[in-house]
């Protein structure tokens, strides 16, 4: 049987069975309703929904709702059987916590009983995904953006920076500006969530972000409970937070200009590799016009070398930035696996939790 | 007496240029950035706004004002972002901690932005200076106890974690680090303090040097935050300069000397004989590209500056460097201090201090540093003894080498029962760690 992949993002839960060059089988919100105990759910119009998030910021944090949703995934998803479950793949953020990486081993192994464990770094398998085992990843997830430089499989993690801003703030700018402009409308945020998917673009420079914001043309867009909403200038403002990051009231300079700060710490003979393989990934990353503002603003950095993205392999999925860490972790468990470099059942029973930090680095 | 179980130990190591703090057990630190913090003093920043001068060092005592917060900003992302008014303040001076309040704010950066971990929960390995008072050391135990609350806690010198990352009980420890260079002989696992010998150059200092040199030959090294590429053709950029008023000059030197460090790590190597104006005056050049898109051609700078570790002279030289009066004083050569060091040693191990020198420190990452210290300590120490001068082929664990002896320390089992830990703490006080930590 393969070996099951699964990327919990802090929006989307990525997981299927360790088959690359296709996209993962199982792709669901990561976000949950609370059930009452008797079996219904709770009622819509005594309080507002009880959303539960097992997953805040890309680090694990209500490790109750994480084991159900496990639950879900292994054997309803990707219908293992109770008494033969398989090996497990996990991806992990940067900067995660060693305990976080101890106790979610200790979950699989006691309450899963899976055979076999392995973890990764997302911005590793991200570089798999795309055929090259050196380079930086910037990762824009929903919770948190990473920016990762990689040597030859290895994190250097002098040169990587994590932020703790993502997609969610984004969506927040986006509510923010549009209760600004349409007093009226009552925008819930997942509404705004659902906008933000549909229209958000970049602008292609800074200059013509400063044009959009005096004559756009505003779009009119029905909501789901029938209120009409009028969108201009405001899709450009999102795009345009993860440049000038003053938008979301932050004190820190734009996505390109971080990476390439973060880079310079490297040695000089490796920053000509690492910012010529730059990988883009995360949701966020396909939004409408970010890729070509990217190499934009990479031309105008401050820095003699410019960052360059690389083309993900003509087999690969379309799409792939949205999952490349799970694609990059399906390639990886064909690896790790068969040649039995991944924390077995009998490992953990003899060394317990604390041998993950051993094998899986 | 502190037992802990599968809990990981943080080792710390607060040097005068970086920081490095991570896990015990791994072999590099996760979190590094610099050990200097931004500083905004809230009254500069209010004074300005009223007064609309730049005037903000007089500040008047009559004014009846409360004396303002400052605000701090540490991190290599925080500093990095230039903020008007920001000045750019370093905790130690010489080695010794001045200001408390910044180094609290560093290590709450370390465990709380880099590493994400909850320090009660995690005992701490801290490096000192080979040479710290007690004083020093008995307000680290306060701070980590009172504030940080940790379970255990134990202060190791660099000298001896130096060692220990090199497998060895007895060494001559030569630690070039940023802000200054230390050599101490460790016997057995301990410093011999009589023979601890120091001198201010550092990495710093020759930064220092190679940008006044620079200087007097014109080139211009612009920070990365004042200039800006603009597109004016397809395809053609033309950097513009930004013009920031409020910046202030120690940001802009902290700026200036990030990137000439990048200049002296990359380019400067260690000249196999002393240096030598004439003989060097022809060698070929070496380009550099600087962020801005400038390149500029290094020639013998590459080989003058190095030098400077063992003919702290020839910085006279350099025109500009006006503060060497001061520093000339304590400044000996390296290999000068490396004899005199194991002079003041007993008879009896000096032979063996000769054959296990160890280089460890940023500076000491310099190319072919090793083979022309090993060539002059040959010429200079006594005929009997074998000089054998030891750094590790990898740049990055030379670099690094303090850190990662404390990482191998906390990790040993024998080393468990040796932690200074809380009960003890409040038992005996602060004071008790002269025991506990030798």
């Amino acid at each position: 049987m393969e070996a099951a992949v699964v990327d919990a993002g802090s929006k989307i839960l990525k997981a299927g069975f360790a088959i690359p060059d296709q996209a993962p089988s199982l792709i669901i919100p990561t976000q949950m309703k609370r059930m009452l105990d008797d079996g219904s759910s709770v009622d819509n119009s005594m309080s507002e929904e009880v959303t539960v998030d097992p997953v805040v910021r890309g680090c694990i944090n209500d490790w109750d709702a994480m084991e159900d949703l496990l639950h879900h995934i292994l054997y309803t998803g990707l219908e293992w059987e109770v008494g033969n479950e398989g090996q497990i793949l996990f991806t992990e953020p940067l900067c995660t916590p060693k305990a976080v990486r101890e106790q979610l081993v200790q979950l699989l192994f006691e309450t899963f009983n899976v055979s076999g464990f392995y973890a990764s770094e997302q911005a590793v398998l991200s570089l798999y995904a795309v055929g090259r085992i050196s380079g930086c990843t910037v990762d824009i997830g929903h919770g948190k953006i990473d920016i990762a430089a990689v040597l030859e499989g290895a994190v250097q993690h002098i040169a990587s920076r994590r932020f703790e801003v993502g997609g969610s703030d984004l969506t927040k700018v986006l509510a923010q500006e549009l209760g600004k402009s349409n007093p009226m409308v009552n925008l819930s945020i997942s509404d705004a969530e659902k906008l933000k998917e549909q229209f958000a673009c970049c602008a292609e420079d800074e200059i013509a972000y400063d044009r959009m914001l005096r004559t756009c043309e505003t779009e009119e867009h029905t909501l789901p409970d029938g209120q009409v909403i009028r969108i201009g200038r405001e899709k450009y403002t999102v795009g345009e937070a993860l440049f000038q990051p003053s938008i979301l009231g932050l004190e820190a300079h734009g996505i390109v200009e971080q990476l390439v700060r973060s880079v310079a710490t490297v040695s000089s003979e490796n920053q000509k590799q690492l910012l010529e393989n730059t990988v883009l990934c995360g949701g966020t990353t396909s939004m409408t016009g970010f890729e070509s503002r990217f190499q934009k603003e990479a031309s105008l950095c401050s820095s003699a070398i410019c960052p360059c993205l690389v083309k993900p392999p003509e087999y690969m999925p379309e799409n792939l930035a949205l999952y490349s860490a799970w694609v990059g972790g399906a390639i990886l468990a064909k690896v790790v696996f068969p040649q039995n470099q991944h924390v077995t059942k009998g490992d953990y029973d003899e060394t317990g939790p604390s041998v993950v930090h051993r094998k899986c680095f | 007496m502190y037992g802990g179980d599968e809990v990981s130990a943080i080792v710390i190591d607060l040097g005068s240029h970086t920081c490095k703090a991570g896990y015990a057990g791994e072999d590099a630190p996760k979190a590094v950035f610099p050990s200097v913090v931004g500083c905004i003093n809230q009254m500069d920043a209010d004074d300005d706004k009223e007064n609309n001068d730049s005037e903000t060092n007089n500040n008047n005592a009559d004014s009846g004002k409360p004396k303002g917060k400052r605000k701090l900003y540490v991190g290599s992302q925080a500093l990095g972002f230039r903020r008007d008014h920001m000045e750019v303040v370093s905790p130690l001076k010489d080695g010794v901690v001045l200001d408390w309040d910044i180094v609290d704010n560093i290590w709450d950066h370390a465990f709380k932005d880099c590493l994400l971990i909850d320090p009660k929960e995690h005992p701490m390995l801290l490096a000192e200076p080979s040479s710290n008072t007690q004083l020093q050391r008995e307000k680290i135990a306060e701070l980590m106890f009172e504030k940080y609350k940790v379970p255990a806690l134990f202060l190791a010198k660099n000298a001896v974690l130096t060692s220990f990352a090199s497998g060895r009980a007895t060494s001559v420890v030569i630690d070039s680090g940023g802000g200054s260079t230390t050599v101490a002989p460790v016997h057995d696992g301990y410093v011999l303090q009589k023979a601890v010998s120091s001198s201010p150059i550092g990495g710093e200092f020759l930064t220092d040097c190679l940008m006044k040199s620079l200087e007097s030959k014109g080139v211009v090294i612009k920070p990365r935050y004042s200039f800006k590429r603009k597109e004016i053709q397809p395809g053609v950029f033309q950097t513009v300069d930004v013009d920031l008023p409020h910046t202030t000059e120690s940001y802009k030197l902290y700026s200036q000397r990030v990137i000439a460090s990048d200049i002296k790590e990359s380019v400067c190597r260690a000249p196999d004989t002393p240096y030598d104006e004439s003989s060097y005056s022809n060698i070929p050049m070496t380009p550099y590209e600087l962020p801005d898109g400038q390149t500029i051609e290094i020639g013998a700078d590459r080989f003058k500056i190095p030098d400077i570790l063992f003919n702290p002279s020839l910085a006279q030289t350099i025109p500009g460097v006006d503060n060497f009066a001061e520093i000339s004083s304590s400044a000996r050569g390296l290999p000068q201090m490396v004899i005199e060091s194991i002079n003041r040693c007993d008879v009896d191990i000096r032979k063996e201090l000769f054959g296990s020198i160890l280089l460890a420190g940023g500076t000491a990452s310099m190319q072919q540093l090793k083979e022309r210290l090993e060539k002059d300590l040959l010429e200079e120490s006594p005929q009997a003894a074998r000089v054998k001068v030891l750094a590790s082929g990898n740049a990055t664990e030379r670099r690094f080498s303090v850190w990662i002896g404390g990482s191998i320390l906390a990790s040993l089992g024998s080393f468990q029962q040796m932690w200074f830990s809380k009960s003890e703490y409040e038992e005996h006080g602060a004071s008790y760690i002269q025991r506990k930590c030798p």
